[in-house]
């Protein structure tokens, strides 16, 4: 428990000191209006967020599947959720500082696409969730689901080939690898990166804490 | 070996018999797309699209047409024998692998049946240009092979669940996403001529069917055994 | 028959998130016996049977089919052994009574069995509508095709649930002899139902509590 407390305040104080960076620390960017640039150090990891909730959506399903461990399913049920949640904060951000650079709020560039998608994902995921009564075959049904999206979000990411210009500013990583942001950014952004993770998998934690509960009291019905 | 193809022969043959009898799936997905067509067809028309944007919106509008036709009604041989409780005396009887195929087949029957009605009178009523016949008829065969095999997994899945017809668009559409895109852009390129763009199409297209089938080929019994 | 087929059960619990069905359901199902599942309405006879059939899964529990001495069979298994005759299970609506009977004979990987199905149908009545599509049949008719259609491959396991029903008196009784004989070949009848009549068949008994 105290490492728990510990981490638990940790955490607190690295995202007051990433926010106060974001803002005081970090210089403005060059050729961004103003300093909306400062949003990529938000926008950013809830994107990196909303994939990686995916991917553990994923393995907990094919886990569940495997071994049908009830809390393999709780497990993806609880990302899915986070997921959707940073999904949608991040296609929030992004449509803002597209708006207030370009002047138009969505305009269906590969990067919005594919969280545009993986949104459709989410809520496809819930929707059937929602729909199915018998707990067992609502897990099933939902990992299986899960696995066939998956499969799916490689082609779309990486194999649509990117024919139409791309308004996605390429500050981050370029074709070829190389890192062109000023280093006080990059430290910012990375910092803002661990600890939007970090804020994810303590969210996280204490959704499976209350879903175990939640399961291990219907089980005691028996 | 032999005994699987006739298994899944006899499932075939009963879901094609049945539907033979009632019509039912043939005339939601016929409908759909005769009257979308029509609909598209009068308030377009071959004249309205400029003639630079005509490969790529005319193939654009016809794929979402098969797309939400297949939607009105490629789940029905699923959800048909759950309604009617024929499902259960199906789980004793057929081996799951044997219902994926035989029922896969049903589909993809449906799917060309509606194809060959809907994409010459496409053609015609839009004035759709192709310029290479037989690299378009590839897209929609492996496009349209891979939208079966997608189809049928999800339909598999809201079988199960208490489907509401919105469900089975709901969870197909966002797997379908990538497809949908890859099949335009193969078809503009057909129409154009551009043996090139059709080849990337078709690897992307046949790739994504090729790991739909052997995903299928797992969590079908998955689903179907629940 | 492919042999006689014993299903021990243990422990059986069957829950909807907070409903539970039913718990602590144990019982033998053995060659030659007659076991009979009782309770009121809503106790769960038929997902009982259900879940003996290997069509859905306990929440807890054990339940094991045994072909003669060898070690339990596997879940997918059990379909090859088992004929059932349920109220939620229906026969294709669309189909006549032999296309029927020829289908599940076909799927089940056993060839188009002509004279076979004819025997059965014969044996529940119905040789003289069997060109008839299930469409038109009476209820009666429609309980007499899923009995046939559940003797048709010769199985070691019969279950049954509430088989009576919709049958008239000369059809129960007919149902009764049937039953008994079967079990007299060695086959294991698993019958849920609350008939008074029907209970009476019985050699062991489970009772949901409801």
């Amino acid at each position: 428990m105290r490492l728990n407390d510990a981490l638990k305040w940790g955490l607190l104080v690295w995202m007051a000191v990433v926010i106060w960076a974001a803002f005081q620390w970090a210089p403005s960017a060059v050729g961004f209006q103003g300093e909306s640039a400062r949003i990529v150090f938000f926008h950013v990891p809830t994107a990196w967020v909303a994939t990686l909730a995916f991917l553990v959506s994923c393995v907990a399903s094919i886990l569940y599947l495997w071994r049908r461990d009830p809390m393999n399913d709780v497990r993806a049920a609880s990302s899915a959720a986070l997921g959707l949640l940073f999904a949608l904060l991040a296609t929030v951000t992004g449509s803002i500082f597209a708006r207030i650079m370009w002047g138009s709020y969505w305009n269906w560039d590969p990067r919005e696409t594919s969280i545009t998608f993986l949104l459709l994902i989410y809520a496809a995921y819930f929707a059937l969730r929602a729909a199915v009564a018998d707990p067992e075959r609502r897990a099933t049904l939902a990992a299986v689901y899960a696995i066939l999206a998956f499969v799916t979000v490689p082609f779309l990411v990486f194999v649509v080939p990117r024919i139409w210009w791309s308004l996605h500013p390429d500050t981050i990583i370029n074709k070829q690898g190389t890192i062109k942001m000023d280093s006080r950014m990059f430290q910012v952004l990375m910092g803002s990166l661990i600890g939007f993770t970090g804020l994810f998998v303590w969210l996280y934690t204490i959704e499976c804490r209350i879903e175990r509960i939640r399961q291990r009291r219907q089980q005691e019905l028996l | 070996m032999s005994n699987w193809l006739a298994e899944l022969t006899a499932v075939f043959v009963k879901d094609l018999r049945a539907e033979f009898r009632t019509k039912v799936s043939l005339n939601a997905v016929g409908l759909f797309a005769l009257t979308t067509l029509a609909a598209v067809s009068y308030t377009i028309g071959p004249y309205r699209i400029a003639e630079a944007d005509r490969p790529f919106l005319l193939g654009a509008l016809l794929w979402i047409v098969i797309f939400f036709a297949s939607m009105a009604g490629l789940d029905r041989s699923f959800v048909k024998e759950e309604e009617t409780h024929t499902a259960a005396l199906l789980r004793l009887a057929a081996h799951p692998l044997v219902v994926w195929a035989g029922k896969l087949l049903f589909n993809l029957v449906l799917l060309i049946v509606l194809m060959a009605i809907l994409v010459p009178l496409y053609c015609v009523l839009m004035g759709y240009r192709v310029e290479s016949p037989w690299w378009f008829l590839a897209v929609l065969a492996t496009g349209g092979y891979t939208l079966a095999v997608t189809t049928t997994m999800v339909a598999a899945i809201i079988a199960r669940a208490m489907s509401r017809g919105a469900l089975f668009s709901v969870l197909s559409l966002p797997l379908l996403l990538p497809l949908l895109i890859f099949v335009i852009q193969g078809t503009t390129a057909a129409s154009q001529g551009e043996v090139d763009g059709v080849l990337s199409t078709l690897r992307a297209v046949i790739s994504l069917g090729g790991i739909m089938t052997v995903l299928s080929v797992f969590l079908f019994p998955v689903v179907w055994n629940d | 028959m492919s042999g006689s087929v014993s299903i021990g059960f243990e422990g059986v619990a069957k829950r909807y998130d907070a409903r539970v069905i039913f718990k602590g359901v144990s019982g033998d199902a053995v060659p030659g016996r007659i076991l009979v599942i009782t309770g009121p309405n809503g106790s769960g006879k038929s997902t009982l049977v259900r879940i003996l059939c290997g069509l859905a899964r306990p929440t807890v529990g054990r339940i094991e089919w045994r072909l003669g001495r060898e070690p339990p069979m596997a879940r997918d298994e059990w379909r090859r052994h088992l004929g059932v005759v349920a109220p939620a299970m229906s026969v294709y609506e669309e189909l006549t009574a032999m296309e029927n009977l020829q289908f599940f004979a076909r799927v089940r990987g056993l060839g188009p069995m002509e004279p076979r199905c004819r025997e059965c149908l014969e044996q529940v009545g119905l040789d003289p509508d069997r060109q008839t599509q299930v469409m038109g049949f009476s209820t009666g008719m429609v309980q007499r095709l899923k009995i046939a259609q559940a003797m048709l491959h010769d199985p070691p396991v019969l279950m049954f649930d509430e088989p009576g029903s919709n049958l008239d008196p000369t059809g129960q009784d007919w149902l009764e002899g049937f039953t008994r004989s079967a079990a007299d070949d060695g086959r294991t009848i698993v019958l849920a139902t609350n008939d008074r009549c029907e209970m009476t068949w019985g050699d062991d008994r489970v009772e949901l509590a409801g």
